[in-house]
């Protein structure tokens, strides 16, 4: 019953963006280009890689905001490792996504160990980690990066974007993880009924932190690709991304409230996006009606699963 | 003998293509208790829902002092005097007695305002007339017991002038000196013509307040007798369909040796210095009022709220629980109180929720072998008896009775040495009940050491080897089977031993 909604939900999104696409491309006849899509692959990597991780977060009924917030930081601190300090960048870049990685642990023993609801907890680690990016960098922005460093972020391996591999094995090991090992059937066993899964054995705050964790090492990795693409470090790196990733994983059909959700749908919630997005700044809109845009794009995505729900269920 | 007020005749009813309810006939004179029985899933429920006009028949009707009526809604219900007294009280907390009891029809003066005062005189009257001069009509009903919200219900029938009443399971959540007051107000009602339709589990309230008494089995009428024509065994045999044998089936089977050995066991104000014995085979009985420390003595041995001082010796050797897992661990399983909020996870599929506590046993690395998954619990389902469409049936589905034996099952799947059974048998229906009972014969025999956390007397009495009795966090008394009467298990459940004396 319930893997039927599911795959239902998802059919159902496919199309639509199947839908968009045909659309989009009749309205401007660059959108349907091998380049101009690819390159809104690229442009969604980052996005991509948080949410792929904040898919298992909302699974279990909870949520990060502080994402964006970890990925201006450890974009800064790849900048000062090495510039300021002198690390090789290849180790720079390792020592910056272990402090990200870090930061999202402590989001984890915060909401563990003292109980501080998610929505919170992730609420003041944004301001605190932001606060720290803007402290580190003192405004200014650091640039040139050796020429090898854009491969990650501007170049292409195969043809492809070279990100945009990575989002794909993070999207397959992912999917693989949720939907068919025990850590998986964890994350919707807290998402459904923590208590339950408490009284059953199963190590939920221990889950929890891993997860937490995953997401502040997601928010890391997409900082390096984030700079590596745009070629220069600033503080206000990632400033709102939370809001796009968390409007692909619901989109996608992941409850708010947890116990369901899966990468699949994700990921097509993802392309959705990044389709209207284009399709928008191709049609001319500028960057605020985007913002609108995916606003309005959560809140319908929000009341068509609630109307699944009650039809889904008796 | 009088004519029915309300007659239904060959009500039916489907969900989603399954029949619910096969052409079920009903009626309810004025100034009678008619009970309505049957197991759960039987469709009590549904048929109060047609009657009170919550779902629509699909086939049948509805008469009404002579007159076929449909109900479109509950408020054409209600129009028609008939009210209902829901299991969960549908009120609002945070409005008065009075607001409660009025709302939606309050009285109003010539001007179209709220007539408080006439709201508040005649709320006072109604309460009066159920003998419940002890509430004040002004205090907001988040302050009152659950009894007091229960009588604010009946009040909010009576102001609409219903006719007929129907309760549901009016004394499930009710302490014993609160039923008796109920079953007074609702002989009372009985007297001033109302006529009640009374939905309940408990056989002894049956036989002192119902007139006449109807069983639906399957969804199916099964009959409608007179309570003098009956007796309690009669219900039972025509609720399950098939005569019970005995409603305890004791197994006996000789006591091994100790397997768990609790000295001075400390946590908080509800356990305080426990010590006993349980041996292989035994089922040892935990009686005590509400709030005694039966499930806090539980949970500390399962880990969820660790000991802070004392000793458990498990075959001999001290172990130290701290936490559910390392129960699981040491062979300690734990069947909790509340089924819904601690032993399942409704939404997912039974198979998942059987395996849940052994994940790892049916994992390879950190994958789910899902064939051996499917195995375990394939074989769990029959070997327990669960009645479902297939193990990825999701737990919530299922009927109390069956919820209860997936959430045992997923236990005996850790084969435990120690098996802890909070209240195993509560909101379950006599068929079910009996088959948990054989269950737990069915493991003692295995050499399974069972501690029986139970509210219900006759249980703890006719299932154990040896009764524990607990009041206020402590041992009050240990008594063995033969000694075991409810004259005596009933003084130590409200004796008060102070630490000096222990």
């Amino acid at each position: 019953m319930n893997l039927k909604s599911l795959f239902r939900h998802e059919m159902l999104l496919a199309i639509l963006l199947a839908i968009v696409l045909v659309i989009l491309s009749f309205q401007s006849d660059k959108f349907f280009t091998v380049s101009n899509l690819l390159n809104q692959g690229r442009l969604m990597t980052e996005t991509g890689l948080i949410a792929i991780a904040m898919t298992f977060i909302i699974a279990t009924g909870g949520i990060d905001l502080s994402v964006g917030s970890i990925l201006g930081l450890t974009a800064i601190l790849t900048g000062v490792f090495w510039q300021n300090v002198g690390l090789p960048l290849p180790l720079a870049a390792a020592a910056a996504i272990a402090v990200g990685t870090f930061a999202g642990f402590v989001n984890g023993i915060i909401i563990t160990r003292f109980r501080v609801p998610p929505l919170i907890a992730t609420l003041a680690t944004l301001a605190l980690y932001r606060g720290l990016a803007e402290g580190i960098s003192q405004a200014r922005s650091v640039r040139g990066y050796p020429e090898w460093f854009y491969v990650l972020g501007q170049g292409n391996v195969l043809g492809v974007p070279t990100q945009l591999w990575l989002l794909l094995i993070a999207a397959v090991v992912a999917s693989i993880i949720l939907g068919y090992t025990r850590w998986g059937r964890t994350v919707y066993a807290i998402g459904n009924n923590e208590v339950a899964a408490r009284f059953s054995g199963l190590s939920v705050e221990r889950t929890k932190v891993a997860l937490y964790t995953a997401s502040g090492f997601a928010a890391a990795v997409a900082a390096v690709i984030f700079v590596s693409r745009v070629s220069t470090t600033r503080s206000d790196m990632g400033t709102g991304i939370e809001l796009d990733a968390i409007t692909a994983v619901v989109l996608g059909g992941t409850s708010i409230f947890g116990g369901r959700g899966t990468i699949a749908g994700t990921i097509i919630g993802l392309c959705l996006i990044q389709a209207l997005k284009n399709g928008l700044s191709l049609a001319g809109v500028k960057g605020d009606g985007t913002i609108m845009l995916i606003g309005a794009v959560l809140i319908l995505a929000i009341l068509v699963s609630n109307l699944f729900e009650r039809s889904g269920t008796r | 003998m009088t004519e029915p007020f309300v007659v239904l005749k060959d009500i039916s009813k489907s969900f989603v293509g399954v029949k619910v309810l096969k052409d079920v006939s009903f009626d309810v004179r004025p100034g009678e208790v008619h009970a309505l029985l049957g197991e759960n899933g039987a469709g009590k429920s549904t048929l109060i829902k047609v009657l009170s006009g919550l779902y629509q028949p699909d086939g049948g009707k509805i008469i009404i002092g002579g007159e076929e009526k449909k109900f479109a809604s509950t408020r054409d219900a209600t129009a028609n005097g008939i009210a209902t007294v829901y299991q969960e009280l549908l009120l609002f907390p945070e409005l008065s007695v009075a607001e409660n009891v009025f709302l939606g029809h309050y009285p109003r003066t010539s001007s179209g305002i709220i007539d408080w005062t006439t709201v508040r005189s005649r709320t006072r009257e109604l309460l009066d007339s159920l003998d419940t001069y002890d509430l004040d009509v002004d205090s907001k009903v988040l302050t009152l017991s659950v009894a007091q919200r229960q009588r604010v219900e009946i009040a909010k029938a009576l102001s609409r002038d219903a006719k007929i009443l129907i309760m549901d399971e009016p004394t499930a959540s009710l302490v014993e000196s609160d039923v008796q007051r109920l079953m007074s107000i609702v002989r009372q009602l009985r007297e001033r013509g109302v006529g009640i339709i009374y939905v309940s589990h408990r056989m002894p309230e049956i036989f002192a307040l119902a007139d006449r008494v109807t069983v639906l089995r399957d969804g199916a009428f099964v009959a409608t007798k007179d309570i003098h024509e009956v007796t309690e065994k009669d219900l039972v045999s025509l609720m399950v369909g098939r005569s019970i044998e005995s409603l305890f089936p004791k197994v006996e089977v000789p006591i091994g040796e100790t397997v768990l050995a609790v000295k001075n066991l400390n946590h908080g104000r509800h356990v305080q210095d426990i010590s006993f014995e349980l041996r292989k085979g035994e089922i040892l009985g935990v009686a005590g009022l509400v709030g005694s420390g039966r499930t806090e003595l539980a949970l500390t041995l399962f880990g969820m709220t660790p000991a802070t001082s004392g000793e458990i010796k498990l075959n001999g050797k001290p172990v130290r629980i701290a936490s559910p897992i390392h129960a699981r661990d040491l062979g300690i399983a734990y069947v909790p109180e509340d089924r819904g909020l601690q032993g399942l996870v409704k939404p997912m599929a039974i198979r998942q929720n059987i395996t849940m506590a052994t994940i790892d046993k049916v994992s390879k690395g950190i994958f789910i072998k899902a064939a051996e998954e499917m195995k375990h619990a394939v074989a769990a389902v029959k070997r327990l008896g669960v009645r479902c469409r297939d193990v990825n049936q999701p737990v919530g589905q299922l009927s109390g009775g069956n919820q209860q034996k997936v959430v045992i099952a997923k236990w005996l799947e850790t084969a435990p040495q120690v098996l802890i059974l909070d209240e195993p048998t509560r909101g379950v229906d006599v068929g079910a009940k009996s088959e948990i009972h054989s269950i737990m014969g069915e493991l003692v025999r295995q050499g399974v050491a069972i501690l029986m956390i139970s509210s219900e007397l006759p249980e703890v009495l006719g299932m154990s080897d040896r009764v524990l009795v607990m009041s206020a966090g402590r041992i009050t008394d240990v008594i063995a089977r033969a000694e075991a009467t409810p004259e005596r298990v009933g003084a130590a459940m409200t004796a008060h031993k102070s630490a000096e004396a222990a």
